[in-house]
C-alpha cells in the first residue's frame, strides 16, 4: 500500500523484487536438482547429452555411499554434538557475566574475546597438531571437540550475551523474592528464557563440527575418527580416472549435506533473531 | 559519618566479591582462547623464523623464510590472487543486500525463500566445491553440456587449465557459497529497523532511493561492518572449496595465501615457510579490515 500514488515505481520495485528472488532461488535450487538426479543415475548415463531426469534410476550410489560413510558419519555426529555441548558449558557462564554483571575490565574482555572471531584459523592448525601430539589428543574425538572451541566460543559469547541482555533487569530479584537462590533463579528462570539463543548457538556449534574440513583433515588420520567431510576430498581431487564415480560422489555429497540442512530448517527461527548486531 | 563509612566499606567488599564471581564465570572461555589461540599463535610467530621440516626438529634461521618468500615468483602470484579474491566479499555484500531488501518486500513465501537461500551456507563448503566441480566439469557437467547443446558455445571450455578462468570460477563459487551468511546478518538487522523511520521519511517526501541511502544504510552500518569484516577474513582462510575445485592450480593461479600455506605445510612439509606465509596473511587481513572500517566510517559520515 505504501507505494500508492506513484504506481510505476511500485511496479518496477515489484518486478525487481521478484526478479532478484527468482534468480537467487533458482541459482540455489538448480545445482541441487542436478546433484540429486546424478546420484540416481547409473554410471553410463553421466556421459552423453546432459539431462535432469535419470533414464534408468538406481539406488546403488546411495547404498554404496552409505555403507562407505557409515562410521565417518557417526564420527561427524559425535564431534558435532560434543562441540555443541562443550561450547555451551564453557560459554553460558561467561556470556551471562558479560550481559548481567558489572566488573572491572568487562568491555575490554568482551572485545578481546569477540575479536578472536576475526582470526585466520588456518594459522593455528599446525601448532594445535603439535600440541595435540604431545598431549595424546591427536587423532581422537575429544581432541577434535576441544580444537573446534577456537571457532565456536567467540561466536557463542557474542550471540548468548545478546540473549541474556534482552531479559528484564529485575527478573532475578523477582525470582529470589519467590524463594529462589541466585543459582536456582539462573537455572529455572534465566536459562529457559534464553533458550532460543542457546538453541541457535548449539546449532552453529554442531554445524562447525560437522562441516569443517581443515581441522578434520589434519587432526585425524586413516586409523582414527575421520569425520565424513574429508572423505570427499581426494575422491575428486585425484584428477583423471576418478571422474567415473560422480554418482557415488553426489550421493555422498547429499548424505553429508542433508543432516545439517534438516537441523537448520528446524532451528531457523531461533537463528534468525540471533544475528542482530 | 561513621555509619556512612561503614556502608562504603561493606559496598566495596561486596563489589569485590561480585567481581571475583564474574571473573570466575568468564574464566573457562579465556582459558580456552589462551591455550588454543594465543599460545599456538605465539608459537607460530616464533616458528616462522625457523627451518622446520615436517616431523623434524626446528632450527633458528632468522628471517630466511621471509627472504625466500619475497624472492620467489609464485609468492607474488599468490599475493595478486589474494587481492583479487577479496573482491568476493564485495560481491557477497551486494547480493546479500539486494536479497535482504527483496525479501523484505515479499508478502508471502518468506520462509521458503530464506530457507532456500541458506541451504548453500548450511552445507559444508567442501560440498559446495564438489557440487560446482560437477556442474562446471568440462566434459560431463551440465553447464557446458547445455551451453554447447544450445549453441551458446561451440566447444567446451577447459577452464581448469587457464589461470584467469580458474580464478573466476573459484571467486564465483566462493560468492555463491558465502553470501547467505551476510544475508542472514543483514536481513536480521533490516527487520529490526523501526517502521516509523520509514513513515517519517515518506512524510518528508523521500523517494525509495533516498530512503535507502538515508534510512536503511545508516541503520545497517554496524551489521555491514561486522558481516564484511568477518567475511573478509573467513573468505581468505576457508580454503576447502578452493582445494576441491582447483587444488590451487593451474600453477599457483588460484593459490590464495591460505592455500599457499596449506601447500607448504602439507604438500612439502616446510612448516617454517608455511608459518611465514601465515604471518603475511595475518598482516594483510588486519590491513584490509582496518582500511575497510576507516573508509566505511568516512563514507557514512559524508553520506549522512
Amino acid at each position: 500500500m505504501s507505494t500508492e500514488g506513484y504506481d510505476t515505481v511500485g511496479v518496477t520495485v515489484k518486478a525487481t523484487t521478484y526478479g532478484v528472488i527468482g534468480f537467487l532461488v533458482l541459482s540455489n535450487l538448480i545445482p541441487l536438482l542436478f546433484i540429486v538426479s546424478v546420484s540416481f543415475m547409473p554410471p553410463n548415463e553421466f556421459f552423453g547429452a546432459p539431462h535432469l531426469i535419470p533414464h534408468a534410476p538406481t539406488l546403488k550410489a546411495w547404498t554404496n555411499g552409505f555403507t562407505e560413510l557409515k562410521t565417518n558419519l557417526l564420527n561427524s555426529f559425535l564431534i558435532g554434538a560434543g562441540t555443541a555441548i562443550l561450547a555451551l558449558i564453557i560459554t553460558i557462564p561467561g556470556a551471562y557475566a558479560f550481559a548481567r554483571k558489572e566488573f572491572y575490565g568487562k568491555k575490554a574482555g568482551f572485545y578481546a574475546i569477540i575479536s578472536a572471531m576475526m582470526f585466520p584459523y588456518i594459522l593455528l592448525v599446525i601448532p594445535i597438531m603439535d600440541l595435540w601430539n604431545d598431549l595424546g589428543l591427536y587423532n581422537t574425538i575429544p581432541g577434535m571437540i576441544l580444537a573446534y572451541q577456537v571457532f565456536v566460543t567467540p561466536f557463542a559469547i557474542w550471540i548468548l550475551r545478546d540473549f541474556f541482555e534482552k531479559l528484564p533487569d529485575d527478573i532475578e530479584e523477582a525470582a529470589q523474592v519467590y524463594g529462589c537462590t541466585q543459582f536456582t533463579a539462573f537455572l529455572r528462570v534465566i536459562l529457559p528464557l534464553a533458550a532460543p539463543g542457546i538453541v541457535a548457538v548449539g546449532f552453529l556449534a554442531f554445524l562447525t563440527g560437522w562441516n569443517d574440513f581443515l581441522f578434520a583433515n589434519l587432526l585425524t588420520t586413516g586409523t582414527g575418527p575421520v569425520p565424513a567431510v574429508p572423505v570427499l576430498y581426494g575422491t575428486i581431487g585425484g584428477g583423471s580416472g576418478e571422474r567415473v564415480y560422480w554418482g557415488k560422489l553426489m550421493a555422498e555429497t547429499l548424505i553429508i549435506g542433508i543432516p545439517p540442512t534438516i537441523i537448520y530448517l528446524v532451528a531457523r527461527n531461533y537463528l534468525e533473531n540471533a544475528f542482530t548486531v | 559519618m561513621s555509619t556512612r563509612n561503614l556502608f562504603d566499606v561493606r559496598n566495596r567488599t561486596e563489589q569485590l566479591s561480585e567481581d571475583w564471581f564474574s571473573y570466575l564465570l568468564i574464566l573457562p572461555v579465556l582459558l580456552f582462547l589462551v591455550v588454543l589461540m594465543w599460545m599456538p599463535f605465539m608459537q607460530g610467530i616464533y616458528m616462522s623464523f625457523n627451518n622446520w621440516p615436517f616431523g623434524g626438529e626446528p632450527t633458528w634461521t632468522g628471517i630466511e623464510n621471509y627472504t625466500f618468500l619475497f624472492g620467489w615468483n609464485p609468492f607474488y602470484t599468490s599475493l595478486k590472487v589474494t587481492l583479487m579474491f577479496t573482491l568476493t566479499t564485495v560481491f557477497q555484500l551486494v547480493v546479500a543486500v539486494m536479497a535482504a531488501l527483496a525479501v523484505r518486500e515479499l508478502r508471502r513465501g518468506k520462509g521458503f525463500v530464506t530457507g532456500t537461500f541458506l541451504i548453500s551456507y548450511t552445507v559444508p563448503p567442501l560440498i559446495t566445491g564438489t557440487i560446482w566441480a560437477y556442474m562446471l566439469e568440462p566434459d560431463l557437467g551440465p553447464v557446458f553440456g547445455f551451453l554447447t547443446k544450445w549453441h551458446v558455445l561451440d566447444k567446451t571450455i577447459y577452464w581448469g587449465s587457464h589461470g584467469d578462468m580458474a580464478l573466476g570460477v573459484v571467486m564465483f563459487v566462493t560468492t555463491w557459497t558465502f553470501w547467505p551468511f551476510m544475508f542472514l546478518i543483514i536481513s536480521a538487522n533490516l527487520e529490526s529497523i523501526p517502521e516509523e523511520m520509514y513513515e517519517t521519511a515518506q512524510m518528508y517526501g523521500a523517494n525509495r532511493y533516498q530512503t535507502f541511502l538515508r534510512v536503511t544504510l545508516p541503520q545497517l552500518k554496524s551489521a555491514i561492518l561486522v558481516a564484511v569484516s568477518i567475511r573478509l577474513i573467513w573468505n581468505m582462510t576457508k580454503i576447502s572449496q578452493v582445494l576441491q575445485l582447483t587444488n590451487g592450480g593451474p600453477g599457483y593461479d588460484t593459490s590464495i595465501l591460505a592455500v599457499l600455506l596449506y601447500r607448504f605445510a602439507y604438500g612439502q612439509g616446510q612448516m617454517g615457510v608455511a608459518y611465514a606465509v601465515g604471518i603475511v596473511l595475518l598482516l594483510l587481513t588486519i590491513g584490509f579490515v582496518f582500511v575497510f572500517i576507516r573508509e566505511f566510517e568516512r563514507a557514512s559520515e559524508e553520506g549522512a
